[in-house]
């Protein structure tokens, strides 16, 4: 039994809980603890991504404040969006937030999403995600660190 | 074989002959007379063969038709059985052949035929002695493969039908010569007679006789290596004609089997039944591997006529290995599976059968990457077709899973104390009939889902229209068959107890199997009740069903919302899943066994190695038996054709040179 005694050894290897932030708004299914996010890459640089995976990853671990990345906005509660909108990417954009059931969030990840940030004046651009649906959410940065994302994502979930 | 080699030559070229010169009125007048007439004689064969099942044997001997011998005819419970079944099968082709042939303007040729062909099939299991039965054999033989032939102005169907035309007349060869050996060593023509000297031949003439058989018989039903007509004729011959060979004509190859090697030659040694549980699990894995991979729906049928009949060969081989090891209650059981698996493939392969013809009566389709969406355009069909694909797949419910229940409950539990042979052989035909039964399922989803379901793939499937009435009648009555098989085969139970009893050197006079109300089986705590499944499902469904609605009172309205596409605007066709996509995880797994050739070709663009213009990929199945064995053979033949041609190169005096000569070696050797 060494790998029990070791695992109660080490213990949880993930970055402290800190206090949990004050909701901003009420969880889309009216419970806390549990909100299920579909991914819309608007047409980011992949830095968010990064983010992102580092904050689903085992050691900021998101996943304990009932956050989770689902395959398909059927099963979600919610958007999680990154980068500017690309003139591509604004249809399947408005598609995917109309295949998420109501009530439900937007969050905007990055100073991308939020405002234009580094892109702006590309040539195939639209504008910020909060130009083409309604923003809930806002994670400024650029990128946003891991610890940011979760903080946001814990005004949601409410843990 | 030579005339039969060239048959499709011969006819003319010119697509369907008389296709104009008849009056729209004057070929419905042709159609209606030929099913009904194809009907009729089904019904007479269904009321005979019952009667024959129940009565005692009769004889009916017609002397002056046939020189020296004359015909003779027998009606026992065994042959009676079969003729029955295929009366059954043909009552329902020939209703639906009255639609088919109106709606695929049949030519007044393959209309006139088709009856004759039906009477043939009936004459072969009345047949009562060796004259009368080749003679039956052959007559069948020549009417099918007028049948497959019918479209004789496509190169694919004269092809077919040269490969059918040698394969059916090699078989017939080898029966032939088995028969003659065989009435030569019983001292008589009639099968009466032969049986009641079958003591007295000599082991040497029986296993000739048993290899020989096997083997034409074999082939007649199917069975590897000798399977290779059917992917190619089934396909291209009109599909009512696919169901009367598919159904009811490989069953003639069984009746064989069971009347001259168990009936009447058995009890045969260890290596008999041995012999035929080999043939029966290797053709009941191959048949239904190719057929989960077939793309072509009624090539996907055929191989799972091969399946089949491996099933049933292999359910045979068991009843005679555990008959001849003295287990003759377990081999009552692994018979009386046999005869079920021999109906209920007759019923679901009628009806799959005479499904694919109204899809491609409608649709003028088989390949089933084309096809797609039908159950919006075609309900009936599309609930035939699932009723059948049911039945296929050997589930509960099906039509196939009393008879394979029958079967494995009879491998399970033979009694193997102390002989490895036993021992090993029980177990890997269990493993092969799980494996086969599992395929199965895969294959038959696959040829519903993909073909019936989901969106159309071409045009042409999307313009399909619901099949004529007669069509429609002639499938129901398969349908309720099928039904009947799987919920109730009570009814069954009493002709099958009946010829189990003549049959005892396959455990027949043994207590087999009850199949009443429950199946119970004898000295084992196995039983089953299919109609209690049936009406247990029933009642789980319509409770599900109660409850949704009455909880739907409490929910707030329904809202539709746009289907999910990825982020794509609409889904469509060609996003779904196709025959070939659904069997390729298979295709990998049998690798091996299947060697598909695969192709994939990308095209760059001129400018960019990096940049992707075009992506190809061709993927071929081919049988591999076929390629490694009949190529060579087929290259052989052709080799030593070109070699022999050589003495006739169309010199008159040549000729008469040769003729002279032969009669100088006569007059030598008789000197």
């Amino acid at each position: 039994m060494t790998w029990i005694g070791k695992i109660a050894r080490v213990g949880r290897i993930v970055e402290t809980a800190e206090a949990a932030p004050a909701s901003t708004i009420t969880p889309p299914t009216g419970v806390s603890g549990s909100l299920q996010l579909r991914h819309v890459d608007c047409g980011s640089c992949n830095g968010c991504e990064l983010e992102i995976s580092g904050a689903f990853s085992s050691v900021y671990d998101a996943e304990r404040f009932g956050a989770r990345v689902v395959a398909s906005p059927r099963h979600a509660d919610g958007l999680i969006t990154t980068g500017v909108v690309t003139r591509n990417m604004r249809q399947p954009l408005l598609n995917t937030l109309k295949s998420v059931p109501e009530p439900r969030v937007v969050i905007a990840v990055g100073d991308c999403a939020i405002n234009g940030g580094a892109f702006t004046s590309g040539y195939g651009v639209i504008g910020p995600v909060t130009d083409v649906i309604p923003v809930d959410v806002q994670v400024p940065g650029c990128p946003p660190t891991p610890a940011q994302i979760i903080a946001a994502l814990r005004t949601v979930t409410g843990r | 074989m030579n005339t039969a080699q060239t048959a499709p030559y011969d006819s003319p070229s010119v697509p369907a002959p008389d296709q104009g010169l008849r009056s729209p009125r004057r070929a419905q007048a042709q159609a209606f007379v030929s099913g009904g007439l194809t009907a009729a004689i089904g019904a007479v064969g269904l009321v005979l063969g019952l009667s024959a099942i129940f009565a005692q044997p009769r004889q009916l001997v017609i002397s002056w038709l046939l020189p020296l011998v004359g015909v003779r005819f027998e009606f026992g419970p065994l042959g009676g059985f079969f003729v029955a079944a295929t009366g059954a099968v043909s009552i329902a082709v020939g209703i639906y052949a009255i639609g088919y042939a109106q709606r695929e303007h049949w030519a007044r040729f393959p209309l006139f035929i088709l009856p004759l062909f039906v009477a043939a099939m009936l004459l072969v299991p009345a047949a009562g002695s060796v004259t009368s039965f080749l003679l039956a054999w052959e007559l069948m033989a020549a009417a099918s493969l007028a049948l497959v032939l019918s479209e004789h102005h496509r190169a694919a169907v004269r092809s077919a039908g040269a490969f059918y035309a040698v394969m059916t007349q090699l078989g017939f060869a080898a029966i032939l010569l088995a028969l003659v050996v065989l009435s030569a060593a019983g001292g008589g023509d009639s099968f009466a007679t032969i049986a009641a000297h079958a003591g007295g031949i000599s082991s040497g003439t029986r296993t000739a006789v048993f290899l020989l058989t096997v083997m034409g018989f074999g082939s007649k039903a199917g069975l590897l290596p000798l399977h290779a007509w059917l992917p190619r004729a089934h396909p291209e011959a009109p599909s009512p004609v696919s169901a009367l060979m598919s159904a009811a004509m490989v069953n003639m190859g069984i009746y064989g089997i069971i009347r001259i090697d168990l009936q009447i030659l058995g009890p045969g040694p260890h290596w008999w039944g041995l012999t035929l549980m080999i043939f029966g699990a290797v053709s009941a894995v191959f048949g239904v591997l190719q057929a989960s991979v077939a793309t072509d729906l009624k090539r996907l049928l055929a191989y799972s006529t091969t399946e089949n009949m491996g099933l049933v060969t292999l359910a045979l081989g068991t009843a005679s290995m555990l008959s001849s090891y003295g287990a003759p209650q377990v081999a009552a059981m692994a018979m009386t599976a046999a005869l079920l698996l021999i109906l209920s493939h007759a019923s679901f392969k009628t009806l799959a059968f005479l499904a694919a013809g109204s899809v491609l009566a409608a649709t003028g389709l088989r390949d089933l990457d084309k096809l797609g969406g039908l159950a919006r355009r075609m309900p009936a069909t599309t609930t035939m077709f699932g009723i059948a694909a049911l039945g296929a797949s050997g589930l509960p419910l099906g039509a196939g899973f009393v008879g394979e229940w029958l079967l494995l409950q009879s491998l399970i539990h033979s009694p193997h104390a102390n002989n490895t042979l036993l021992a090993l052989a029980m177990p890997l035909s269990v493993g092969a009939v799980a494996l086969t039964t599992g395929l199965g399922i895969a294959a038959m989803v696959k040829a519903f889902g993909v073909g019936f379901l989901a969106r159309p793939r071409s045009a042409a499937a999307e313009a399909a229209r619901e099949a004529p009435a007669s069509m429609l009648t002639g499938m129901g009555l398969a349908a309720v068959a099928c039904t009947v098989f799987a919920v109730a085969p009570i009814l069954v139970g009493p002709a099958l107890k009946h010829v189990l009893t003549a049959l005892p050197t396959v455990g027949g006079q043994a207590a087999g199997p009850a199949l009443g109300a429950y199946l119970r089986l004898p000295g084992i705590a196995g039983s089953m009740s299919p109609g209690l499944i049936a009406l247990s499902l029933l009642v789980a469904v319509l409770l599900v069903l109660a409850l949704a609605r009455w909880g739907a009172r409490h929910r707030p309205a329904a809202v539709s919302a746009p289907v999910w596409a990825c982020g794509a605007d609409s889904i469509n066709a060609k996003m779904q899943y196709t025959a070939t996509s659904f069997a390729e995880p298979l295709q990998r797994v049998f690798d091996n066994i299947l060697q598909p050739e695969t192709d994939v070709e990308v095209t760059h663009f001129a400018e960019s190695q990096y940049l992707v213009e075009k992506v190809t990929f061709r993927t071929q199945m081919a049988d591999p038996v076929e390629q490694r064995l009949y190529t060579p053979v087929v290259r052989a033949v052709t080799t030593w054709s070109q070699w022999v041609r050589r003495a006739h190169p169309g010199s008159v005096h040549l000729y008469l040179a040769y003729g002279a000569i032969g009669l100088l070696i006569v007059l030598v050797v008789v000197r």
